[in-house]
């Protein structure tokens, strides 16, 4: 699973306590609520950790999210947009996150840039629902996932910077 | 409801600006480091970090907190404590340290501490302090507790020596400090004590017992000593061995010695020793340069003892006598002494010659010496003449008959020298003595097969005088020590005894020379006497005994011819052995005279000697002596006695064939004599033996001479001429007598065999019982035996 920093920063976000899925109208504001508290904590901690590493907004209602991710390798900032909706039986399903940037260039996604978490990832959200929130899922499901695939792409020459990029054209 | 959304869009809002608030710049610890390091190595920062790493530290800094510590700790710091406190590398430390010590004048780097003149004021202070408690201080002692190098202290002392310090330097030794007080008192003390010495001192045990500074003492000694103030002289400079030496010491030490040697007349070097002179000899030469003085190894004598030594040396010379130096002179002169100085006065006096030194101190004059040889003069004539009376039997030897033969051939003016150096070989050769114990070895087994039963006697004579003999022979060399010794204690009775065993000892050597002397002396007169006027006499008193023996060889030889055969040659044979070997003797004899080597015994020449004698003879008597000699060891007596005619004629003698009268008078005198001998004898076989011979000569009016084992011939012989009851009692006391032989041996043998196996006892008793029966036949028989031949004697006499 996540390396020990990973673990230790899940430990300090806050865990939720409303078990509710988007279709409840009720309580879905309660638990949304609950997400942003959560999200913005990790954040902070992040931050104050120098070790900032996406940007997230949802939509209106919170069923969509979108934003970017970066990792940072070789003293070289690569940045990914990524993209994912909150499923309706959410929070008993994590929902997928998807980075279509690299669609296709790695065999651990799926269709559409759904990146395929590890097998570790699912029983762990299944233990812990409701109380894993959306800055769990970040934590724990697309930064070791970043922390993997990329230093393995750039090696392979998929991912370039987007400097080098430039570079390349201009020549 | 609404309020929630509200809610959650000022949520989302918050969530925005929180992503979007800057992220705190943080530098890691280990970019921070890297940083700095690269700053460092660019040279764009001066820092220095400390050991933990946790803080950098400007030089500046360093320097600062350096000054800082060295106040605190009172202006004495020690650059690793330095380090400790300060925490940065000893080498910065080190480096800022020495800036220090090298831009500020009043701070110095000692022996890895930073030191400051404050500090060393204090310290200034501090010995003033002990200085003026103690009156002396050893900068030793100060490096010691204060642990600052000696030269270093030296120099701070010194520069603040009269402004904080009270006291001055020993300006031979800066290694102490003292006070003027101490200084005076210490002068005080060595005056005192020195003025109050009044004997040899060293100054090292003055320095140990007093506790005086050393160099403070040597300088301040010289000080007095050379102003007067103390009346004495330090020998020996500024060492251990310097020893001071009162001028009253020297003084009294002088008079001493002047006072001993007017009072005794000599000084011995080891008293000068023990007052304290280590040279005495040259010590004495100096003092008494104008005395005659004698030097002897450990003393010297002054001129007086010479001259009254030199007078008793004289004395006893002139007077003949002798002389004890001893007591005469001081009990301590050595051994050695004594002989140098007795020497030496007999030099003085001019009269080595006439005088020497016997047992180390006792001076004898040779006159006296030759007077204790003259005493001896008469015991050595005595004894001469009995030495050549007893001797020339033992003094033939090899070396003589060699010598000998020489002679005849040189002229006779030599013959007297020569003889002196035979005589004196024959003393001192030990052959003689061998030579003349073999003889008589010889002598003793030829005399045993002439008569058995007489073994033991004979043999007891024999060995007797050859042990005598033997002994005398030993004691040629005039006489041993001890007996001088003995001689010269009764003559001359004042001497000490060791006195006279020297002069014993020297007189052995002389008195043996002038016996030796004595000795040929006494023997030229002897054998030049009987060639003089006494050898006529004894050449007829030869000729007669020559004919008496000669006659009795034929008479013997006629007695023979009554037997055949073996028993024939047995007696010849006998009869050569014995008497015909007396007759060669004493005509070699006769002849060995003449060559100075006769015999007072001619019996006792062996067959060797004879042949010896024989060979050194002249030629022409030489051939038919050898001949005789040759004879004697042959069968028959008629060879012998032609031989022995020829032997006479070539030795001027005449042998007289005996007419009838003499025959009978010496068949007379032979039967006497056996008849004596008979009367006389004990022993079954003699009698036996006696009695058959007389026998025979009675039946056949014939002299016989034959062994023993002759006897039962003889008596065969006598069968049919003698009574039948004789003849019985005869064969009957032979029968016992050979079974008492028989016995006999037999007894020897089974002891013999008992020796080796035991037992047998029961045969030895009956043996035992058997001889003792035999015995006592045999006595019974005896007196009847010799009956037999006594009255056979009256009878013949009768019918004569």
């Amino acid at each position: 699973m996540a390396d020990e920093a990973t673990r230790r920063a899940v430990s300090q976000i806050p865990l939720l306590k409303t078990h509710a899925g988007p279709r409840d109208r009720a309580l879905w504001p309660q638990r949304l609520k609950e997400e942003y508290q959560a999200l913005i904590r990790f954040v902070e901690q992040n931050k104050a950790a120098d070790n900032d590493w996406f940007r997230l907004e949802s939509n209106a209602d919170g069923t969509r999210w979108t934003g970017t991710c970066w990792f940072i390798h070789e003293l070289l900032r690569y940045e990914f947009r990524l993209e994912f909706d909150i499923p309706v039986t959410y929070p008993d399903t994590a929902p997928e996150v998807a980075v279509p940037e690299l669609d296709g260039k790695t065999a651990k996604m799926y269709r559409g840039g759904r990146i395929c978490l590890t097998e570790h990832f699912a029983p762990l959200w299944a233990r812990n629902a409701p109380r894993f929130g959306l800055a769990h899922l970040m934590a724990l499901g697309l930064g070791p996932w970043l922390a993997v695939e990329v230093p393995d792409l750039i090696s392979k020459g998929l991912v370039v910077h987007k400097e080098r990029q430039r570079e390349a054209a201009a020549e | 409801m609404a309020a929630d959304w509200e809610e959650i869009r000022r949520l989302a809002a918050d969530f925005q600006r929180a992503q979007f608030a800057d992220t705190v710049q943080r530098l890691s610890e280990r970019n921070c480091i890297e940083i700095i390091a690269k700053l460092v190595q660019d040279k764009k920062l001066d820092v220095v970090h400390t050991l933990d790493g946790k803080e950098y530290i400007t030089p500046a800094q360093i320097s600062r907190e350096i000054r800082d510590e060295l106040y605190v700790h009172g202006g004495r710091i020690n650059i690793v404590d330095l380090q400790q406190i300060i925490n940065v590398d000893w080498v910065h430390v080190e480096n800022r340290a020495s800036e220090i010590a090298k831009s500020d004048k009043g701070v110095q780097l000692v022996l890895g501490q930073l030191i400051d003149d404050t500090y060393l004021d204090r310290l200034a202070e501090e010995v003033n302090d002990k200085l003026q408690e103690a009156g002396l201080i050893s900068i030793v002692e100060l490096c010691k507790s204060y642990d600052l190098p000696g030269d270093f202290l030296t120099e701070e002392l010194s520069k603040r020596l009269r402004k904080l310090i009270q006291g001055e330097m020993d300006q031979y030794n800066r290694g102490v400090i003292f006070t003027p007080a101490f200084v005076a008192r210490h002068k005080a003390r060595i005056r005192g004590l020195f003025s109050a010495i009044t004997r040899p001192t060293s100054l090292s045990s003055m320095i140990g017992t007093f506790g005086f500074q050393e160099h403070l003492l040597y300088s301040v000694l010289e000080e007095l000593v050379n102003n007067g103030r103390l009346k004495g002289s330090v020998v020996g400079g500024r060492q251990d061995k310097a020893v001071y030496i009162p001028d009253i010491y020297a003084k009294t030490q002088n008079t001493w010695v002047d006072s001993f040697l007017q009072q005794n007349g000599y000084l011995e070097f080891d008293a000068l020793v023990r007052l304290g002179i280590p040279d005495p000899s040259s010590y004495i030469k100096k003092r008494f340069r104008a005395n005659k003085l004698l030097f002897l190894r450990a003393a010297c004598v002054g001129q007086a003892l010479v001259d009254q030594v030199e007078a008793s040396v004289e004395e006893a010379v002139n007077s003949a006598t002798w002389t004890d130096i001893q007591p005469i002179l001081p009990s301590c002169l050595s051994v050695e002494d004594v002989g140098m100085f007795i020497s030496q006065a007999m030099r003085n006096t001019n009269i080595q010659s006439s005088a020497r030194v016997l047992g180390g101190t006792v001076v004898v004059s040779e006159k006296f010496i030759s007077n204790c040889i003259s005493l001896f003069d008469e015991a050595m004539q005595q004894k001469a003449q009995k030495e050549v009376k007893n001797n020339p039997v033992f003094l033939i030897t090899e070396d003589d008959l060699r010598q000998a033969s020489m002679l005849t051939e040189n002229s006779l003016s030599k013959k007297e020298k020569r003889e002196a150096e035979r005589r004196k070989k024959a003393t001192e050769g030990s052959g003689s003595v061998k030579t003349g114990g073999g003889g008589n070895a010889r002598e003793i087994r030829i005399r045993k097969t002439k008569k058995k039963g007489r073994k033991d006697e004979d043999s007891d004579e024999e060995t007797g005088p050859s042990q005598q003999n033997r002994s005398k022979q030993t004691e040629a060399p005039f006489m041993t020590q001890e007996e001088i010794v003995a001689v010269l204690e009764e003559r001359v009775s004042d001497c000490p005894e060791e006195i006279l065993s020297d002069l014993a000892e020297h007189l052995v050597r002389p008195l043996t020379k002038a016996y030796q002397e004595v000795l040929r002396t006494v023997f030229m007169s002897s054998t030049s006497s009987p060639s003089g006027a006494n050898k006529k006499k004894s050449m007829k008193d030869l000729q007669e005994e020559v004919t008496n023996l000669y006659n009795n060889i034929r008479l013997f030889e006629k007695g023979s011819k009554f037997f055949f055969d073996e028993t024939q040659v047995h007696i010849s044979k006998h009869i050569l052995k014995t008497v015909c070997t007396d007759i060669t003797n004493i005509l070699v004899n006769f002849l060995a005279a003449d060559l100075m080597m006769s015999v007072e015994n001619p019996s006792s020449i062996t067959n060797e000697v004879r042949l010896k004698i024989v060979g050194k003879l002249p030629e022409e008597t030489k051939g038919p002596f050898m001949k005789l000699h040759n004879c004697l060891n042959g069968k028959t007596i008629e060879d012998f006695l032609t031989n022995l005619e020829t032997c006479a004629e070539v030795c001027g003698f005449m042998l007289k064939k005996g007419d009838k009268k003499k025959e009978r008078q010496a068949l007379f005198l032979h039967r006497q004599a056996f008849t004596e001998q008979l009367k006389e004898a004990e022993d079954p076989a003699l009698i036996l033996h006696l009695t058959s011979v007389l026998l025979f000569q009675a039946i056949f009016h014939c002299m016989l001479h034959a062994p023993g084992r002759c006897v039962p011939q003889i008596i065969s012989t006598l069968t049919g001429r003698i009574s039948v009851e004789q003849q019985q009692l005869l064969s009957a006391y032979q029968s016992l007598v050979v079974k008492q032989l028989v016995s006999q041996s037999q007894a020897s043998k089974q002891q013999e065999e008992e020796e080796e196996a035991g037992g047998k006892a029961n045969e030895a008793e009956e043996l035992d019982e058997e001889v003792r029966s035999i015995r006592t036949q045999l006595m019974a028989l005896a007196p009847r035996v010799k009956g037999l031949v006594l009255s056979q004697r009256k009878k013949s006499v009768t019918e004569d």
